[in-house]
């Protein structure tokens, strides 16, 4: 009897563990992330050179695509302007699940910072610094709120400042890289 | 079940599920979006 459970209880996690390492495999080449499991290296569309553009014109894209250089691994993002610089979050960050579905956070931390943002098919070379604190996040959990939280009641906006102020959720700012013309 | 037998099983799940995730249009979308889903409920 204890083989027979010993044997479903193999096939229950055997089916799992193959569903999510196929996925992760076949996504791990391809030219940017699906909805959940990172891609890899943008390849496609037009590298933007210049001034930064308007970046209100983010208001109106939902996600966007954020390959990281140093690991070159790219997912599926939100983005936020808030004056006249562009944000992206990063959920989740205090929970055991959220420290393995965002480890790009921790190596964007880490690291260099240094990304590439395809954004409505035009590809955006950054460097992400994050933002822990001071009077930015007021209007970036104002656009947070507005964007992907229902609205930006100050409810919604204290909830996220505090999230970002305890660690639970991270900000980054997608600054120009070092040389980069503004 | 024998051993030999789990394991052929094992290896029949496995090459059946690895074909099907591949090869099956929007298959691996939508498990895709029910993993979402588990981990916007219980990644907290």
């Amino acid at each position: 009897m204890l083989r027979i459970i010993l044997q479903v209880i193999g096939v229950i996690i055997l089916i799992p563990v193959v569903t999510i390492v196929t996925l992760k495999l076949e996504k791990q080449g391809a030219d940017g992330p699906s909805i959940l499991f990172p891609g890899g290296e943008l390849v496609s569309g037009e590298l933007h050179s210049g001034p930064d553009p308007d970046w209100r014109f983010t208001d109106d894209v939902t996600t966007i695509e954020l390959q990281l250089v140093n690991p070159l691994s790219s997912r599926t993002i939100f983005i936020m302007e808030s004056d006249g610089k562009v944000y992206i979050p990063s959920g989740y960050m205090r929970s055991f699940l959220g420290r393995i579905w965002k480890d790009w956070a921790f190596q964007a931390d880490e690291g260099d910072g240094l990304a590439v943002a395809r954004i409505s098919g035009v590809r955006y070379e950054r460097k992400l610094n994050r933002i822990k604190g001071g009077d930015v996040i007021d209007g970036v959990a104002a656009k947070l709120a507005a964007k992907y939280a229902g609205g930006s009641t100050p409810e919604a906006i204290a909830a996220i400042k505090e999230a970002v102020m305890n660690g639970d959720t991270w900000i980054f700012e997608m600054a120009p890289r070092d040389g980069a013309r503004l | 079940m024998k051993t030999k037998n789990y394991f052929i099983l094992c290896t029949a799940i496995t090459v059946a599920l690895v074909i099907s995730l591949l090869y099956v249009p929007g298959l691996s979308d939508t498990v895709e979006q029910l993993i979402l889903g588990f981990l916007a409920t219980n990644a907290r």
